[in-house]
């Protein structure tokens, strides 16, 4: 495998606080209502407890992008580190790449009419800075890796809740949120 | 609810009642040739195509963001559905206007591939529109709506142009593809409902929309009051109707796998 950048998602550490979202529309301000990076929570049909986990989820830069591959005027890229980039000048805004990624993660901007996503800020990375989003997070439950390379032993790539569209092999992976200790007064 | 996307309710749906005109008048030139009767001559329903062809295409460009772009739309072919879909649709316009010019009624061979290359052009079409976001449509159910768009507008197009002889042919083909479509477009969404969770909202989206049982009333009532040999002249735009409300649904209703983050799949 080519060398591939991907988030990190650590579902243990999240704590649902938005900074991430947050920090990548301070940089690179969306429209209203459109938001590069959502913070999506968990369901209570997949953790059924009283505390709450979420999927910090943008791009996730798949190594078979759809967006990519359905783009009829080739407005995006794969660079050499594996980040899929869209170029907005190129793009005529025929919202093909939106109706196909089944993660949503390309939105159309209603202003400029043509499709936006994370760039995963591959002018930080050529920085030698991490993402906004990464660079933000409170907790450090967002970090980047090289996941061709990577020991990601106990990072999973399909969580409960996530869309698995095996083709696109998305390279975002995740760390399972822990299940709530019950304590019970037999225990204390 | 996804936005209806009219420019391409338009544009699908003329464009595949032209490629069933076209496949209609092809089938009526291959039988001429055989010995049977070919006036009118198939001129005006080769235009007909072509015009609507046109119109649906003009149409498309307003779903556009930038409509001067169109032009670069053919720049991904290796891979992308789209740019395919403007070949084909662009060659099967071109066979038209052959067909149209050539000399002779009975110009069978660009009747034919006009024929074959709209087909294949509507199947194209509906890759475009079978993305991996939309699970429920994620597989060949475009195509067999879309087929059935050219089938059912097809003979009821063609029928205008056709002698009095041709007429009952037209309208059991129409019949047939009425019923067909009513039974498709009414079991599609049940079948839905035994998929995965976002397959199942699009079968419970279609099942609680009231435009979905209007356009399945239609379809239905045109099918019972078409008795005879001839088709009625209030039909044509009823099927209309009910073709460019069923392609409405079609964008609108089916449910984004997205929209379901964080809950089982």
């Amino acid at each position: 495998m080519k060398k591939q950048l991907g988030f990190l998602v650590d579902t243990e550490k999240c704590i649902g606080c938005f900074t991430c979202a947050m920090a990548c529309k301070n940089v690179y301000h969306q429209q209203k209502g459109i938001a590069w990076r959502q913070v999506h929570p968990m369901g209570e049909s997949i953790y059924p407890h009283r505390e709450r986990a979420w999927l910090s989820l943008a791009c996730n830069h798949c190594e078979n992008p759809v967006c990519l591959e359905q783009c009829p005027v080739k407005a995006y890229a794969k660079r050499e580190d594996g980040i899929v980039v869209h170029d907005q000048d190129a793009c005529i805004g025929c919202g093909n790449c939106v109706r196909s990624c089944p993660y949503g993660a390309p939105k159309m901007n209603p202003v400029e009419k043509r499709a936006e996503k994370c760039s995963m800020c591959w002018q930080r990375i050529d920085a030698g800075l991490d993402p906004a989003c990464v660079h933000s997070c409170p907790v450090g439950a967002l970090s980047i890796a090289d996941i061709s390379t990577a020991r990601l032993d106990g990072w999973v790539q399909y969580p409960a809740g996530y869309p698995e569209p095996k083709r696109l092999n998305p390279s975002t992976r995740f760390k399972a949120p822990r299940q709530p200790r019950e304590i019970r007064r037999n225990d204390a | 609810m996804n936005s209806m996307e009219l420019p391409l309710v338009i544009f699908t749906v003329l464009s595949q009642g032209a490629v069933g005109l076209v496949a209609l008048t092809a089938a009526r030139q291959w039988a001429a040739d055989g010995g049977g009767d070919l006036s009118p001559a198939p001129r005006t329903a080769w235009l007909t195509a072509m015009a609507l062809l046109a119109l649906g295409a003009f149409a498309a460009l307003f779903h556009l963001g930038h409509m001067g772009g169109a032009v670069r739309t053919l720049a991904n072919l290796e891979s992308a559905w789209l740019s395919r879909e403007g070949l084909a649709l662009g060659a099967t316009g071109a066979l038209l206007l052959a067909g149209y010019l050539s000399p002779g009624l009975r110009a069978r061979g660009a009747a034919t591939a006009a024929a074959a290359l709209g087909v294949a052009a509507v199947l194209v079409t509906s890759m475009t529109y079978a993305p991996a976001g939309f699970p429920a449509l994620n597989n060949a159910l475009p195509g067999v709506f879309f087929l059935l768009t050219a089938a059912v507008l097809g003979p009821a197009l063609a029928a205008p142009f056709l002698p009095d002889a041709h007429q009952p042919v037209a309208m059991r083909a129409l019949r047939a593809a009425m019923l067909v479509s009513l039974v498709i477009n009414l079991v599609v969404p049940c079948v839905w409902l035994s998929g995965g969770t976002v397959m199942r909202l699009t079968g419970e989206a279609f099942l609680a929309a009231p435009l979905y049982w209007l356009r399945m009333a239609l379809l239905a009532g045109s099918y019972a009051l078409a008795r005879g040999g001839r088709m009625p002249a209030w039909m044509l735009p009823l099927l209309v109707v009910q073709e460019l409300l069923g392609r409405a649904l079609f964008f609108m209703l089916p449910v984004h796998a997205s929209v379901n983050i964080g809950n089982p799949f």
